[in-house]
């Protein structure tokens, strides 16, 4: 199955559930208010991902890091590479 | 390192994304529990508006995108034609 299928079937059952509570197909005893829940329901997840999303995004910006070994190990490695390619006669512009 | 200024919108971005969370709940998932009569409803929307604003925030934010990808992929297409 690929994601796109699994994506689809997962997005299907949940508004099939959605629009059987919604439109009464199936008997249910929700009480009016819950109704009302249940009818902003897809919308309540779309936010409630938008928010996270922004959240993440927010939370990953103010705790950015560099990572300076990492740099002085990839100069270090380029430096061997380079004397290496040099000694195998090949030469830098 | 993210500089002062980086962790200032960061956090803030986290906070309103927070913010926008505890508001939507309140408005979509406690307010129908809530008397008709009582003051709270004073601070929110008719409850269409829950779904309309959002829709309509969505469009705008996506069009935005879409025109502005747009754009700099045709600003590409002007610059490779010109050289």
């Amino acid at each position: 199955m690929t994601k796109l299928l699994q994506w689809l079937l997962g997005v299907g059952l949940l508004l099939g559930t959605w629009a059987c509570l919604v439109w009464d197909l199936v008997p249910t005893q929700l009480t009016p208010q819950w109704k009302e829940v249940v009818w902003v329901a897809p919308m309540y997840l779309l936010m409630s991902f938008a928010c996270y999303s922004l959240a993440t995004i927010g939370y990953r910006v103010a705790t950015f890091n560099d990572c300076e070994d990492a740099a002085k190990e990839l100069q270090q490695e380029i430096e061997e590479a380079r004397r290496d390619l040099a000694k195998k006669g090949l030469k830098f512009s | 390192m993210a500089t002062g200024s980086d962790q200032a919108v960061g956090m803030g971005m986290v906070a309103l994304s927070a913010l926008i969370f505890t508001y939507y709940t309140i408005w979509t998932v406690v307010l129908p529990f809530v008397d008709d009569d009582h003051i709270v409803h004073q601070y929110f929307l008719p409850r269409p508006y829950a779904v309309i604003i959002p829709t309509v925030a969505g469009v705008v934010a996506l069009s935005a995108i879409g025109s502005f990808f747009g754009y700099v992929m045709l600003q590409d297409k002007m610059k490779k034609k010109a050289k």
